[in-house]
């Protein structure tokens, strides 16, 4: 059982598709801009939360390959929003109900 | 619901202390109207003690009005004082009215919350109560990304802790068996670098190369995702495992030509459907395992009974019977592709590409909640991956079974070419007319008339050539059907 003769490539090379096998980054990252714009144009407290909570669910489901700056950016974008709905309308968030 | 009352008792503290601020400016504003008009002699006196307190000014006055308030009985006074909400116009008697009532300060109370019952209070807007309570749901919502960062946290270093008791456990295995143990690619020669290749925060590779009949071999080891919190709260509506998905990629010249699939019946019958291998390869449903002595739970998938005969030999049914709990499914196949792809009809023209493969998913004990130590439970399932290599090897079809496989798969491959033989015909003949235009295309732009010419003859005599071997074909066949 010993190793004997070939001590062949490396490869790995891996996943044919891995966007095939788990959506959900991707899908997280646009749900959060989608709502971060949401929330910045139509001035929606919850909106800009839920992208904030969105940017964090992708980043924590992305795969190393992906790129950071991507990640950043919809992180920022979601930030932005509760910012500035904020500062147009200190009021506290008033819930749904 | 708990939260609308809490805000509505946070509302109530502000909403009394501005009703009790609104008492004094309306009397005071009441007290201003009648000042002017009648009490010209004493504004200097009412002035102050109007900033100062309602209350005491409506005694003062009540002592200087004293002789007027004894003449008028109190009932009248009381009518009065309704007119006097209806009619602005009064000066002189109603004014009276208002301060003998004044003193009493029942009355007041009463009279005055008859006026004011029209006037609504306004609510401090939350924003400018200046207090934390008000934000409730911003801290609500900062706690739970708080929450969610902690999760992150602890269940990314979980899954580290298990990938390395993992590692550190089958090392010595591994090491024994394979040249190259831990290689990411990255490095020009093939050097052993020892250690887990992270990809994510929950899915850690390892690949294994320099073995006697295999090629290499891919551990996948897919925990579950506890860095993510909705994961973690999904799963707790659904138990899911840790899974450890090895790959073996076997020589071609290592393996005979077959198809066999174990496992629990549920992976099998997913697995039927969704790989392309064992969807075209074994038609049947899988079979129950307790004919060759394995436990309920086990099924078989397989091309042919003497292929079965040949894999469930003594030791392989001894770990499949012992580990039966942790095996999630096992697949020997020299026509692995991958799982089916879901391509439109008109792109399919080449059969996918087959690598000859023994694959394995391993469940972990535990099936969530497990510690390092579970992953020692594993390694004798290593150790039937690497006999299962071996056997793979040793295992030969007779002559029967090799013709029923050849037959099998001259069948699959027929199968696909008729499906897909439209689709070629139209790319031929696509190919055809592109080489057409092609050639036109130069006779054109061929400058030289004499050139032109001779390409234009060329052309005609090729076609003619064609047609000739055409009306040739035909005759062929004329003679061949007479």
């Amino acid at each position: 059982r010993s190793p004997l003769p070939l001590a062949r490539y490396k490869p790995p090379a891996t996943e044919t598709n891995p966007a095939l096998e788990d959506p959900t980054p991707d899908y997280m990252n646009l749900l959060g801009m989608v709502f971060s714009m949401c929330g910045l144009m139509l001035k929606l407290k919850w909106c800009a939360w839920i992208a904030v909570y969105c940017s964090f669910i992708s980043f924590a489901n992305s795969r190393s390959s992906e790129d950071t700056k991507q990640m950043m950016s919809s992180f920022m974008l979601s930030i932005s929003a509760v910012v500035m709905s904020y500062l147009q309308n200190p009021q506290p968030m008033s819930p749904p109900w | 619901m708990k939260n609308f009352y809490i805000f509505i008792a946070v509302l109530f503290i502000p909403w009394s202390s501005s009703l009790a601020k609104y008492d004094e400016f309306e009397d005071g504003d009441d007290i201003m109207e009648y000042d002017d008009n009648d009490f010209a002699e004493f504004e200097d006196v009412s002035e102050d003690t109007v900033t100062e307190s309602p209350q005491r000014i409506i005694t003062t006055e009540d002592d200087e009005e004293e002789a007027t308030v004894e003449l008028e009985g109190q009932d009248e006074n009381q009518e009065d004082f309704d007119d006097t909400d209806t009619q602005e116009g009064d000066t002189e008697s109603e004014p009276y009215d208002d301060e003998e009532f004044e003193g009493y300060e029942e009355k007041p109370d009463a009279s005055h919350s008859k006026n004011k019952d029209p006037i609504t209070i306004v609510n401090v807007p939350a924003h400018l109560q200046n207090s934390w309570e008000s934000y409730y749901m911003e801290i609500l919502m900062v706690t739970g990304l708080l929450a969610y960062i902690m999760n992150y946290i602890i269940g990314k270093n979980k899954n580290n802790r298990l990938a390395h008791a993992w590692f550190n456990t089958h090392r010595e295995l591994l090491e024994s068996n394979f040249a190259l143990v831990g290689d990411d690619g990255t490095n020009k020669e093939a050097t052993s670098t020892g250690k887990l290749n992270q990809e994510n925060e929950h899915i850690y590779n390892l690949w294994c190369s320099g073995r006697v009949c295999c090629e290499g071999m891919l551990i996948q080891l897919k925990f579950l995702k506890r860095q993510d919190l909705l994961n973690v709260l999904a799963r707790m509506m659904r138990p899911a495992s840790d899974q450890v998905q090895i790959k073996v990629t076997m020589n071609d010249e290592d393996m005979d030509t077959y198809v066999f699939a174990v496992g629990t019946r549920k992976a099998l019958v997913r697995l039927q459907k969704e790989m392309q291998d064992l969807s075209e390869f074994c038609s049947d449903k899988p079979k129950s395992g307790a004919k060759y002595g394995l436990p309920e739970s086990l099924a078989i998938l397989s091309e042919m009974g003497e292929v079965t005969e040949g894999m469930m030999d003594a030791k392989m049914i001894h770990f499949l019977t012992h580990y039966a709990d942790k095996i999630e499914s096992v697949q020997f196949s020299d026509q692995f592709s991958g799982p089916k792809l879901m391509q439109e009809e008109g792109q399919l023209t080449k059969l996918p590409e087959t690598k000859k493969t023994l694959l394995f998913t391993f469940n972990v004990p535990g099936s969530g909640n497990t510690s390092p130590k579970d992953m020692e439970s594993l390694l004798p399932l290593m150790s039937m991956v690497i006999y299962s290599i071996d056997k793979a090897k040793k295992f030969r079809l007779n002559r029967e079974g090799k013709q029923k496989a050849d037959k099998n798969r001259a069948r699959v491959e027929e199968n696909f070419l008729k499906l897909t033989h439209v689709q070629r015909q139209e790319a031929a003949q696509s190919r055809r007319e592109e080489k057409k235009r092609a050639e036109k295309e130069r006779i054109m732009n061929e400058e030289d008339p004499e050139k032109q010419r001779r390409l234009e003859e060329a052309a005609l005599r090729r076609e003619q050539k064609k047609l000739e071997k055409k009306q040739m074909k035909m005759k062929q066949i004329k003679v061949k059907a007479m």
